[in-house]
């Protein structure tokens, strides 16, 4: 028998769409916030007062300061690869991004690879890990700019964020 | 340190892809194994500590059905979670607090039992990474190792040196996963690429395996054993999570090895040490630990491997047994560097014996682009 994942009347809940299995994650305000914060086509981070750094995803602690990063700061749709892989050959049914198949959504074609990557978005002190899209991999370097790939309609969720491309 | 404390006897299996043994089998074995080696009986154990993670193992508090096979029957026990490094160090502070006297360290996994890189996305955040879908260990070491070469100019040449290197030592070493004497530069760059510039000899085998080593106070370890190992420094720290660090530096390496040295009183790495056994889960790690470990200057790790001054006949060999490119039992393999170690400051490492050492170095890591790190300093009755 496998899990079972019942309702449950009073938990902590945040608007927005992920995919969880069978697992009740508690998840923070501040995942809420930030994807309102995409539907509106806006990146918003969290800043810690200690330190002075910007997180994007938000998170709620600042480990260095030992903290509550109680501030909130949108940083820029646009910045800078901090480093890059290049994916085998995807096929269907192969892996999940952000809740989607991507050779099923026709993101890449079967078989095609994807470019994984960390960008520091303008005005951020972190990684962010997307995907690089409408790139070649041989044209991929460090210190490449790119922008984020809003979705034509965003939703209020993590898919609203596609990814990023070369500007 | 308060008390001295010595490894007194050690065992590991033959490493392997898809042992034909159960968990339970493999890991008694072992640990029978290394009581033998150590001259002494079940009995004459205080305490036992284990390490593994639920995960790999397919069950949760997963020691619960191995305290018959370590031999903890009705005594003292306790597991830790990940590298068996961590558990060593529980271990040797129960002997050092004074409650416990020979202790038996165990670690193991079988990688077959589920692929230990699809366990690796479990370890990310579930809300945010998970969702976004690309990144598990290998992954991460991708944009690692992408990141780390761009800022010191280090060429996939390089990795593919580190892991011709100790795949040609893993051949020497009848425990290693990896069987390949006579492999070259080609072989390596022409593997299976993985993710970019991961490919399949640059990365640790998925391998079962387990190891086992008996940890005693002075006293008893005089008692047991005329050639002693003992920890002389010890160091452990965790970096933050992969997207909140700099993941081209192993600064919570550096600081654990410093923590060490520090205890250990090593002042210069590369000619206070005779050897390391370093946990290098890919290729490119290893150039890093070189410089997090303070063997040479921070972007110089690619010099050490150009020069041979880690070969095994090197001034400052690193992994002459292999490391984890030549078998990975993933909670096994930081303790199997620690019995490595020490079997070189024994003498009692064969064909891949290192002339001459007197005092080395282990290290152990867990987490994604070695988040976790642990250093030990090991030397024998002359150092």
């Amino acid at each position: 028998m496998g899990f079972i994942k019942d309702e449950r009347p009073q938990t902590i809940c945040v608007e927005g769409t992920w995919s969880l299995s069978s697992y009740h994650y508690k998840g923070s305000k501040l995942l809420e916030q930030y994807v309102k914060g995409l539907k509106q086509k806006k990146l918003i981070g969290s800043f810690c007062p200690g330190c002075a750094k910007v997180i994007l995803p938000p998170r709620n602690l600042c480990g260095r300061c030992h903290r509550i990063m109680d501030g909130r700061k949108t940083v820029s749709d646009r910045g800078t690869i901090t480093c890059y892989t290049v994916s085998p050959a995807i096929t269907k049914g192969k892996l999940k991004v952000l809740g989607m198949d991507p050779v099923e959504t026709g993101l890449i074609k079967d078989g095609e690879i994807l470019i994984p990557v960390f960008v520091r978005f303008d005005g951020s002190d972190s990684n962010t890990d997307t995907i690089l899209l409408n790139a070649e991999p041989k044209a991929v370097h460090i210190g490449m700019r790119v922008k984020v790939i809003w979705a034509k309609e965003p939703q209020g969720a993590l898919s609203d964020f596609e990814g990023v491309e070369p500007i | 340190m308060i008390r001295r404390v010595a490894i007194v006897g050690y065992a590991q299996s033959h490493h392997q892809h898809n042992m034909q043994k159960t968990r339970e089998d493999m890991v008694f074995e072992v640990c029978k194994e290394a009581l033998h080696h150590a001259g002494i009986l079940r009995e004459d154990l205080d305490t036992v500590i284990t390490a593994s993670t639920d995960f790999l193992d397919g069950r949760t508090i997963s020691s619960v059905f191995l305290s018959m096979a370590v031999g903890a029957f009705l005594k003292d026990e306790s597991k830790v979670e990940e590298d068996g490094t961590f558990a060593l160090y529980y271990a040797l502070m129960r002997i050092l607090a004074g409650t416990h006297d020979v202790a038996l360290v165990e670690a193991h996994t079988q990688g077959s039992t589920l692929n230990p890189h699809q366990v690796s996305f479990y370890t990310l955040d579930p809300l945010f990474d998970r969702q976004v879908g690309v990144l598990n260990d290998v992954a991460a070491a991708g944009l690692q190792a992408r990141m780390y070469m761009n800022r010191h100019s280090v060429s996939e040449e390089h990795l593919a040196k580190v892991a011709v290197k100790n795949i040609a030592n893993a051949a020497e070493n009848p425990c290693a996963h990896r069987q390949m004497p006579d492999v070259s530069l080609e072989d390596v760059m022409s593997s299976k690429l993985y993710y970019d510039p991961i490919r399949e000899l640059t990365m640790s085998p998925i391998s079962d395996g387990a190891c086992a080593l008996i940890l005693a106070s002075e006293e008893k370890a005089r008692e047991i054993t005329d050639k002693p190992v003992w920890i002389e420094g010890v160091g452990s720290c965790q970096d933050p999570y992969l997207r909140d660090r700099n993941i081209q530096n192993l600064d919570s390496l550096k600081s654990a090895a410093n923590t060490a040295y520090k205890m250990a009183g090593v002042k210069e790495p590369l000619s206070d040490l005779d050897v390391a056994e370093v946990s290098e889960k890919f290729a490119h790690e290893e150039l890093m630990i070189y410089e997090a470990l303070g063997l040479c200057q921070e972007g110089q790790g690619k010099n050490l491997v150009e020069s041979g001054t880690t070969r095994r006949n090197g001034e400052m060999p690193v992994n002459p047994s292999g490391g984890a490119l030549g078998a990975d039992p993933v909670c096994a393999t930081g303790l199997i560097r620690v019995i490595e170690a020490a079997k070189q400051v024994r003498g009692e490492a064969g064909a891949y014996q290192v002339p001459n050492v007197r005092r080395a170095l282990a290290h152990g890591q867990f987490g994604i682009c070695a988040q976790k790190n642990t250093v030990y300093i090991l030397g024998g009755n002359g150092s």
